[in-house]
This record gives C-alpha cells, sequence and structure tokens, in this order.
C-alpha cells in the first residue's frame, strides 16, 4: 500500500492545521497589504512549529524531516497562502548549500540558528539585474554580463555588485550568496559565499511589487565592498555553479509541491462551489461538463503530488540529488497550476473573477510558479540532458 | 591510476575505517545513529562494509544504511583533502544512496580518518 512514513503524516496535519485556522483567517490582509509589509507573526507562530528548520538534521538542532517532510509541509501552506510557503521553502533553500557542504565548521557556525522556535530565516541569491539563467544553464556561463565580483584580499573575499528579487532578503539572518571570481569570464569563476546581511557594506533596495506571493519579500541587495571571509566559501572557488545545480536539484520537488497546493487551494473552492451551486434544478457538479472539469483536476492534483513526492523521495536517498524527476515534478505541477486556476475559474464565474474569495490570488501565484527555480525552459534542458547522458544506464542500474 | 595494486588500496582502505570506528565520539554517534556503511571502490575493484563494531572486505552485505560508489582515485583525493566532498557529489565522481539525513550526519563524522589518510597512505605505498 502507498503510504508516507507516520511521521511526515503527522507534520502534514499540523501544518495543514496552522494553515487553515491561522493563515486562512488572514490570508486576504497579507495578499492585499502593501509591498514592503511582512507579517513577522505569523512567521513567529510557523516556526513554533519549526517550519524553518524542517531539513535541518537533528544534530544541529533541527527536526530532520529531509525533502519529503519539507514537500508535504509546503503543499500544505500554498494551499492557503503560496507567499508563506515561500518564506519557509527560501530558507531551505539558504539552509541547503551549508547542508551539503559537508563542512562541519560552517555547519556549526549557521545551522544551529533555526535550532530554537525564534523565527530565524535564510535566504539565497542567485538572480541579477542582468543575469538569471545565465547563472544556473553551465554552457551560458561564459555569456553572463555584469555578474556580483568577488575580489580576494588575503584571506578575505571582497564583494561587489546587486542581487535582484532575492526572497526574504530583507528578513534573514544571512544569504547564500553566488559571486563570480575576479579575472573569470562571465560567471565562470561563480563561487558561493554564505554572507550575513548584517555586514557592513550590505544594503536593500526597494521590495518588489509583486502580482502574487505577496505575503514575503522580494528584495534587491546591494554589496558595496562586503568583507568575506574564506571560510564562508561553500564547496571551494569556482564551483558556485555546481553547488547551485545540486541545490536546485535538491529543492524543486519542493516547489512543484508548491504549485500542487495553489491547484489543490483553487480546486477546493471550485469544488465546494460546485457542491453549493443550483442551476437547471440540479447542483453544479452534477452536470455532466462540470463533473467533467472537476474530475479532470482532481486527476491532475493528484499526479501532481506523486511526482513531487518521488522527487522528493528520491532527493531524500540520493547524493547527488537526482537532476530528472524534480525537473519533471516540477515542469507538470507548474503546468497543472495554471490549467486548475484557470478551470475552477471556469466553474466558479463572477464569484471566482472578483478578490472576496481568493481564487484569483491562487491564480496570480500559478504564474509565479514557473519563474522562480527554473523555467519551463530550464527544465526542458534539464531533462533532456538527463534523457541523452552517456552513462544513464549503468547510473539507473547502480 | 593511484593504486595500481588491489591489494594495497584494501590494506589502507581497511585501517583507514578500523581506525574510524575505533574512534569514541564516532563509534558513539554511529550507534545512536544506527549508521552502517558500504563503500564500492572502482578501479581498483573491491567494496568495504563497516558499522560501528566491525570492517569488512568484499562482504556480500548490501543493505547498509549508507552506500557510496567513488573511484579510488577520487577516494584518495577527498581524503588527502584535495577533492571537496560538494564538489565530487556535483561532479558526479562520488554517488550516495540511502538516507540523505542519514548522510549529512555522517559525512562530518569521518574527520578523524581524513587527519590519518596520509599516513596510511604512505606507510602501505611505501612497502611496494
Amino acid at each position: 500500500m502507498f503510504t508516507l512514513p507516520k511521521e511526515i503524516e503527522e507534520l502534514r496535519l499540523l501544518v495543514r492545521n496552522f494553515a487553515q485556522n491561522q493563515v486562512k483567517p488572514i490570508v486576504r490582509e497579507l495578499d492585499q497589504a502593501a509591498a514592503e509589509d511582512f507579517n513577522w507573526e505569523i512567521v513567529r507562530e510557523g516556526a513554533k512549529l519549526g517550519l524553518h528548520r524542517l531539513p535541518i538534521p537533528k544534530e544541529y538542532g533541527g527536526l530532520g524531516y529531509g525533502i519529503l517532510g519539507t514537500s508535504v509541509a509546503m503543499e500544505e501552506l500554498a494551499a492557503v497562502d503560496a507567499g508563506t510557503a515561500l518564506i519557509f521553502g527560501a530558507t531551505m533553500l539558504g539552509q541547503a548549500p551549508i547542508l551539503l557542504s559537508a563542512d562541519r565548521e560552517l555547519q556549526n557556525r549557521f545551522l544551529p540558528l533555526f535550532s530554537s522556535d525564534e523565527p530565524v530565516l535564510a535566504s539565497n541569491a542567485i538572480t541579477e539585474p542582468d543575469a538569471g539563467c545565465d547563472l544556473l544553464i553551465p554552457e551560458n556561463a561564459k555569456y553572463a554580463m555584469n555578474v556580483l565580483s568577488a575580489r580576494k584580499e588575503g584571506n578575505e573575499y571582497v564583494i561587489n555588485g546587486v542581487k535582484k528579487y532575492i526572497t526574504n532578503a530583507r528578513v534573514a539572518k544571512f544569504a547564500c550568496v553566488y559571486a563570480n571570481l575576479e579575472d573569470y569570464v562571465g560567471a565562470e569563476g561563480l563561487t558561493c559565499f554564505v554572507i550575513p546581511l548584517d555586514s557592513d557594506g550590505v544594503t536593500f533596495n526597494g521590495i518588489a511589487d509583486k502580482m502574487g506571493y505577496r505575503s514575503c519579500l522580494g528584495t534587491e541587495i546591494v554589496f558595496n565592498n562586503v568583507r568575506v571571509p574564506a571560510e564562508n566559501i561553500v564547496g571551494g572557488e569556482g564551483n558556485g555553479m555546481l553547488i547551485s545545480i545540486q541545490q536546485m536539484n535538491m529543492a524543486r520537488g519542493t516547489v512543484a509541491a508548491i504549485s500542487t497546493g495553489i491547484a489543490r487551494g483553487a480546486f477546493e473552492l471550485a469544488t465546494e462551489w460546485a457542491g453549493e451551486r443550483i442551476q437547471g434544478g440540479k447542483k453544479l457538479y452534477e452536470h455532466q461538463f462540470t463533473a467533467r472539469k472537476l474530475a479532470e483536476m482532481a486527476t491532475k492534483i493528484e499526479a501532481a503530488r506523486l511526482l513531487y513526492l518521488k522527487a522528493s523521495f528520491e532527493a531524500d536517498n540520493s547524493l547527488p540529488a537526482p537532476v530528472f524527476e524534480p525537473a519533471v515534478a516540477k515542469l507538470y505541477a507548474d503546468r497543472i497550476a495554471i490549467e486548475v486556476a484557470e478551470e475552477a475559474m471556469s466553474v466558479m464565474g463572477a464569484r471566482g473573477y472578483i478578490r472576496d474569495h481568493n481564487l484569483e490570488k491562487f491564480m496570480r501565484e500559478a504564474l509565479g510558479a514557473r519563474i522562480y527555480e527554473g523555467t519551463p525552459e530550464v527544465l526542458a534542458l534539464a531533462i533532456t540532458d538527463f534523457l541523452y547522458q552517456e552513462n544513464k544506464i549503468e547510473e539507473e542500474v547502480w | 591510476m593511484i593504486y595500481t595494486s588491489r591489494e594495497n588500496a584494501v590494506a589502507v582502505f581497511e585501517e583507514l575505517f578500523t581506525i574510524l570506528i575505533h574512534d569514541e565520539q564516532v563509534n558513539a554517534k554511529m550507534r545512536e545513529a544506527n549508521i552502517d556503511a558500504r563503500i564500492v571502490h572502482k578501479n581498483p575493484d573491491f567494496e568495504v562494509y563497516f558499522s560501528p563494531d566491525k570492517v569488512l572486505i568484499d562482504s556480500e552485505i548490501n543493505n547498509a544504511a549508507i552506500s557510496i560508489k567513488m573511484s579510488c582515485d577520487t577516494a584518495h583525493s577527498l581524503w588527502r583533502g584535495e577533492l571537496l566532498m560538494p564538489l565530487a557529489l556535483a561532479m558526479g565522481k562520488v554517488r550516495i544512496k540511502g538516507s540523505i539525513p542519514k548522510v549529512l550526519e555522517f559525512v562530518p563524522m569521518l574527520e578523524p580518518a581524513f587527519n590519518r589518510y596520509n599516513e596510511i597512505y604512505n606507510k602501505h605505498t611505501s612497502l611496494v
């Protein structure tokens, strides 16, 4: 029988209870607040459940749930508010390079920050004004322009430049920041640094006024001669691209879970309405066309859930994290989130189009998931690279 | 190839993991986390299995909590500290299967073995 481990099911119920009872009552307020508003209260409540330390090993004060548990939690949060899910998801992303580093000293310095119920957040900084996918695709590295630079001075690096659309940056303790070593073309010397965000020389520009995910903050970070000790490098000089690919393969299952949650949130509104609304003398769901729509939506959500569960399970059981399963899961879940939100809109009619019922919020959020942690185009390249990998068969057998 | 003799490679890694499991802290942590591991070495080919109680070469135990596969050249670079684990993983030079939360706890435990590798390697290879 297909079942999740008992502790993961318990986590699901705990997070569902939090999302439904604490986030849902204020979800419109979160969504319609000014772009720069940040609700620490909801983060504080989430942190009491350990949502900021789900994948961190127990040895470092985390909950040790791995990617599978984190993904299940992401679905539950996103079924109410994807922005709240992303606050904790981006924290995991900022923790991931440190988790993968196998560097005990680095882990001892940064992971215990999350060991209490205090709402400590992390961030991951890749995107820049002039470079997005060029920092994610190795073949593109040499074409990357104006990349954040790192100049070595003794046992320190001096960081200069700008990162853009960085989730949590304004509210995080530290960020894993990708900068290019001076003297390397484009992003060929990309290196991952852990940088405390209260370091001298770190400032923040305006908050992005986003279409969705409004409860989390996307910020521009400016690095002006920020000095970082060499021991804050993850994975050695010039290996940032490899680290970020690892990190993304590890995290994509959790983003697929967010998209699945968005689809579920929209679907739940549609099924509720179709069970109440009477037209032509019977409930909407009893009309064959509506029934077909609901059945298709349910099938898509179930398939997306199975894909993200498998991707997350694989990520919890193999290193390097798999390429194929997380990319497939995210590609599919991102797509069906949009399709389901659109179908839900057609089931709910005018009721879905007005803000009161939050369906339009799910629609806006569904469009956002296609952008971060790999666009459909980047995912397609990852999937086909895997399909044409020369030693695929040998690796699969092992 | 760093190791031209299988016998030599086996001698080095058997001693290395024996030292590791006799480290009090490592042993206690392995027991506490219920960790055992199988390392599949290639070129030359052999397997090392180790638990808190024993180190076995080419055992038939294939259900260890953690399985690691890498070439002896990669192992040599890793243990010498010339190749960092996240990089080796990212490049596909090391592949690990098993509970990753356990792996994340396990890898930093290997520190005592890192400190001894060069000495053990030099001892066995100088005999050739």
